[in-house]
């Protein structure tokens, strides 16, 4: 034969991989047979094309594809699932409880691990991300103030001595800021006032946070020499947007405050969400040396929004980094500045995590708070197991037939058990799918709760995705192994007899340990969430020592007195005001003017024989109108300018004055200058109740005045957006200029507790969730136990018991099994609660009550699930239940 | 009589031929005595589809036979018809003489 008169190779593999095996063989002979006979009678290359399409024409056969019974592991995995969808039609109502409980866990569980995730992700891409520190500034003897400001001279004189220092990037985060924007003639087109964004910054900003990929892409200018001209600036693509449209920005002129004209030279992506630069416009960092004039050199002042990021050289720890630089600040400032005072590293890695600190987003999230968070997320995840558990270990004896017969069939218990697993693969599988498009469906709504900007959906995330496939995975394993192993165990006999108890089965016990304990870790939470939201209410409602209700506060643009005292007499003239006041700053609030300064006895000389206060400017109507109590002497007038002063009661007694009357008419050293003592006020919450008193001063000094109050009449609440705009219009005449920025009293309060009112509302919806999946447990089993008993309770009714007394029955155990959940519960979250109210200066006392209500509430919650649903038994003719026997 | 019997056209062809062929009957075997005896024209895998079919439904049998150097060494598989398989075509040749007879009866010549 000639040597080609092969058929072609291929077709053979094909049938060998696909065929089945002891199919191959007869195929590829008949098809070889054909082949030859091809030969014989025609040409060599029809005979291979014949082979070809005859050998591909069983691909599109039947018989092909079959697979015989003696393949069994294909055909078993698609039995088991044709049983679990067989048994969980046969049981809707406990599949659809355990898919309930399991959604709303898992779904609670993926929003959770999406909080994480995001808040874990915070400049967490950089590619130096672990060389990377910020230099933050310690000072006090006992080192107990952490802040992050560094004086202006510190950063150049660190790059000029260190030369381990790699990179430095410092920037002066300014914040909110007037920008004007000018046209080519140079008036001004469009005014714009932003309350955060801008920032003054070196160039290698860029270099040294690079955000993972190369950096934020420059659309337009150049990266290395954007911001090297003093007021150069550049923008975002957003903000760019929002000042220029859709014109060119760069080389247009924005004026800063009213004073400053920077030129645009760069415009930049937009940064990304998760970053703790929150960055819009950015200005060069070599402005400063026009703006701060000699504070340039002064290493005693400091501002803390001026920050220093560097990063270290390969090798080089952080302590001894941090020996050069306490080196190089002791070779500039005096022995008594540089022993109180100390410039330490904190890594980039702990800048969204250290409230102590602080950062540019105003937002920190504790390690600790995340670990709570991710407990609370195993916690859910686990009460919904437990349902599960519980509820087919309570259903097995209504199976035992079906084991038994399956045993007796020759099912072994390896399968069995595979074969339950498979059954709670099917129910969590469905949950996850179902809870992934719940939680996608929930996150855009509960966004502002949780603060989260998140740029992608949850299913395109593969973190999500295997993390919710690994729910799956565990939550299959940790709930199904169980029941699976009991039920499988039944001995197939007395299976088939029916001769099981309920009581016999040893999962009884267990089911009410997991009851136990799942209601123990929803009392923990709902008892928490009860005092959270009792201390938030009081923070709402406590007396601070002023009064906040109806007051709108703006920034005043013309200190003049002339300019004042018109504001003053136009506002006045409006129906709805009551009161106007001017002031250096409000009494309290998140957003407001902080200045302090040293005050001692009249013969101090050194800095310990003074104390520090924080300095209030006020005129006459202030106190009246914020209803701040004068305890002792006279209210201020402006006469009195800087000579004579009021002290806080706190104050008073920092300095031993004795009583608010002896303390009248002392005087004490301020400033260098001797001032007299003329009243005291009483003591206000000058910040949230998380701190305690401040000393305070309060002066009569006009040139600081720079805020106005205004309070609006009682009654006038109604028509605030009328008052609002009046306030604006009036606004427009007298300083056409300035963009009005008002905000409300109440509100700059609320704001020290913004971080707390999202736990409490957070912590709200996670009890929630708690108690809806330990009630849905609870709904299943009480509903299985009183299918179980409906014989039971008919014949004792037959034989005289009344409804209550049925009721009682059925309620009595799991009240216990609450009952004492509650008691478990009391000293966990004790200990829980009371170290989260040690974090408020001034917080509510822990009586028993904040624990018996949420406890009682909990109880009446699964007594009224537990006897609406035994009431229908109870209820129920006994004859109905008897007359089948 | 049992029941109804289901057979298609090609699977009484193939039937028979399984019979005609007595024990002999494999794949290619019975492709050419299609060909040879009803002139049909048949592929090898619808051949083996039919074959299967009629397995399934218990009117042939089959083993493997020995093996042969024009298969490459590779054995075929012998189908045999069985008694049940015999029946259904007796069953529908007497079906089809009875009314073959009507045929002849009725109509005029």
């Amino acid at each position: 034969m000639k040597p080609n008169l092969k058929p072609p190779a291929w077709i053979n593999s094909l049938i060998d991989s696909f065929a089945p095996s002891w199919l191959a063989e007869e195929i590829q002979g008949d098809l070889y047979e054909l082949f030859v006979k091809d030969i014989l009678t025609d040409n060599i290359q029809s005979a291979r094309r014949r082979y070809v399409v005859n050998g591909l024409g069983f691909l599109f056969k039947n018989f092909f594809w079959k697979r015989s019974p003696s393949q069994k592991t294909a055909t078993m995995f698609s039995t088991h699932f044709k049983m679990a969808r067989r048994s969980l039609a046969a049981q809707k109502g406990n599949a659809l409880i355990n898919i309930l409980g399991l959604v709303t866990g898992i779904a609670a569980t993926l929003i959770i691990l999406t909080v994480v995730r995001f808040e874990r992700s915070f400049d967490a891409a950089h590619s130096n991300v672990d060389d990377i520190y910020r230099v933050v500034r310690v000072s006090g003897n006992d080192m107990s103030e952490f802040r992050t400001g560094i004086s202006y001279p510190v950063p150049v004189a660190m790059k000029a001595e260190i030369p381990a220092l790699k990179n430095m990037a410092a920037m002066e985060y300014f914040g909110g800021a007037n920008l004007d924007i000018l046209n080519a003639s140079g008036t001004t087109a469009k005014r714009f006032r932003e309350e955060s964004g801008c920032v003054l910054v070196e160039p290698s900003f860029f270099t040294l946070f690079d955000y993972g990929h190369g950096g934020i892409a420059w659309l337009a200018g150049n990266p290395d020499k954007a911001l090297v001209e003093p007021f150069s600036v550049v923008l975002t693509k957003s903000a760019a947007k929002k000042y220029f449209g859709d014109e060119n920005p760069i080389g247009q002129s924005i004026r800063f405050q009213k004073q400053h004209d920077a030129k645009v030279t760069g415009v930049i992506e937009d940064f990304p969400a998760n970053t703790d630069f929150p960055f819009t416009v950015l200005v060069s960092y070599s402005t400063l040396t026009k703006l701060a004039g000699n504070g340039i050199n002064e290493w005693v002042g400091v501002s803390d929004s001026h920050q220093v990021f560097i990063q270290l050289a390969p090798g080089i720890t952080k302590e001894a980094m941090e020996a050069q630089i306490a080196k190089v600040h002791a070779a500039h400032t005096p022995k008594e500045l540089h022993e109180s005072r100390h410039y330490l590293l904190q890594a980039l890695r702990d800048v969204h995590y250290d409230p102590r600190f602080g950062n540019f987003s105003g937002r920190t999230i504790t390690r600790e708070t995340i670990l709570a968070l991710q407990l609370v997320a195993l916690f859910l995840l686990l009460t919904g197991s437990i349902n599960y558990v519980n509820l087919s270990t309570a259903q097995s004896t209504l199976r035992a037939k079906e084991i038994g017969l399956r045993k007796v069939m020759g099912s072994n218990r390896k399968t069995l058990v595979f074969q339950f697993l498979t059954e709670t693969f099917v129910i969590v599988l469905t949950a996850d799918i179902l809870a992934l498009a719940l939680s996608e469906a929930l996150l855009p709504l509960l966004q502002p709760i949780l603060n989260l900007k998140l740029n992608r959906l949850n299913f395109t995330d593969p973190g999500i995705l295997f993390i919710s496939l690994g729910i799956v995975v565990g939550v299959t394993l940790v709930s199904g192994f169980y029941p699976a192993w009991t039920i499988s165990r039944f001995h197939p006999v007395r299976a088939l007899k029916n001769s099981f108890a309920t009581e016999r089965l040893g999962g009884m016990s267990l089911r009410k340990v997991l009851v136990v304990f799942q209601f123990t870790l929803t009392q923990i939470l709902v008892v928490g969430t009860f005092i959270v939201v009792s201390q938030m209410r009081f923070f709402q409602n406590v007396d601070m020592g002023f009064t906040r209700e109806a007051i709108i506060t703006a920034r005043v643009p013309d200190r003049s007195a002339e300019g004042l005292k018109l504001l003053e007499d136009q506002l006045r003239a409006q129906a709805f005001v009551s009161d106007v006041s001017f002031s250096y700053t409000l009494p309290s609030g998140v957003n407001r003017n902080r200045s302090y300064s040293d005050i001692g006895p009249p013969e101090s000389k050194e800095m310990k024989d003074y104390t520090v206060y924080e300095y209030v400017s006020i005129d006459p109507s202030y106190l009246g109108l914020y209803n701040i109590k004068l305890l002792s002497g006279r209210n201020l007038t402006l006469a009195d300018s800087m000579q004579n002063i009021l002290l806080n009661r706190n104050l008073s007694k920092t300095l031993n004055l004795g009583t608010p009357e002896e303390a009248v008419g002392k005087q004490l050293k301020m400033n260098g200058h001797l001032v007299t003592v003329v009243g005291i006020v009483d003591n206000y919450y000058s910040n949230s109740l998380k701190e305690g008193f401040d000393n305070i001063v309060m002066v009569a000094e006009p040139k600081s005045f720079s805020t106005v109050s205004i309070k609006l009449r009682a009654g006038e609440h109604a028509n605030l957006p009328e008052a609002v705009q009046a306030i604006e219009q009036l606004w427009k005449k007298n300083f056409p200029d300035h963009v009005l920025s008002y905000q409300f009293f109440d509100e700059n309060i609320k704001a020290f507790y913004a971080q707390e009112n999202k736990y409490a509302q957070l912590f709200q919806l996670f009890s929630l969730v708690f108690l809806l999946i330990g009630c849905l447990g609870l709904y299943g089993l009480i509903t299985f136990v009183v299918n179980r008993k409906g014989k039971e309770v008919a014949i004792r009714k037959v034989l005289g018991a009344n409804v209550s007394q049925i009721l009682l029955m059925f309620s009595r155990e799991y009240v216990q099994l609450v009952a004492l959940s509650f008691i478990l519960a009391v000293p966990v979250a004790y200990y829980v609660v009371n170290n989260w109210l040690s974090n408020f200066a001034y917080h509510i006392p822990l009586s028993w009550w904040h624990f018996a209500t949420p406890g009682l509430v909990v109880l009446l919650i699964a007594l009224l699930i537990v006897s609406t649903k035994s009431a229908r038994t109870a209820n129920a003719n006994p004859v109905d239940k008897l007359k089948y026997e | 009589m049992s029941g109804r019997i289901y057979l298609g056209e090609l699977e009484e062809l193939i039937l028979l031929m399984v019979a005609l062929l007595n024990k002999e009957a494999y794949g290619v075997g019975i492709v050419d005595e299609l060909k040879a005896q009803a002139g049909r024209d048949i592929s090898i895998s619808a051949v083996h589809a039919v074959l299967h079919r009629l397995e399934e439904k218990g009117f042939v049998k089959s083993k493997m036979g020995g093996a042969s150097s024009e298969r490459g060494g590779r054995r075929k598989r012998l189908f045999s018809i069985t008694a049940h398989g015999r029946n259904a075509l007796e069953e529908l040749r007497d079906t089809r003489h009875l009314i073959w007879n009507l045929i002849a009866k009725t109509s005029p010549a």
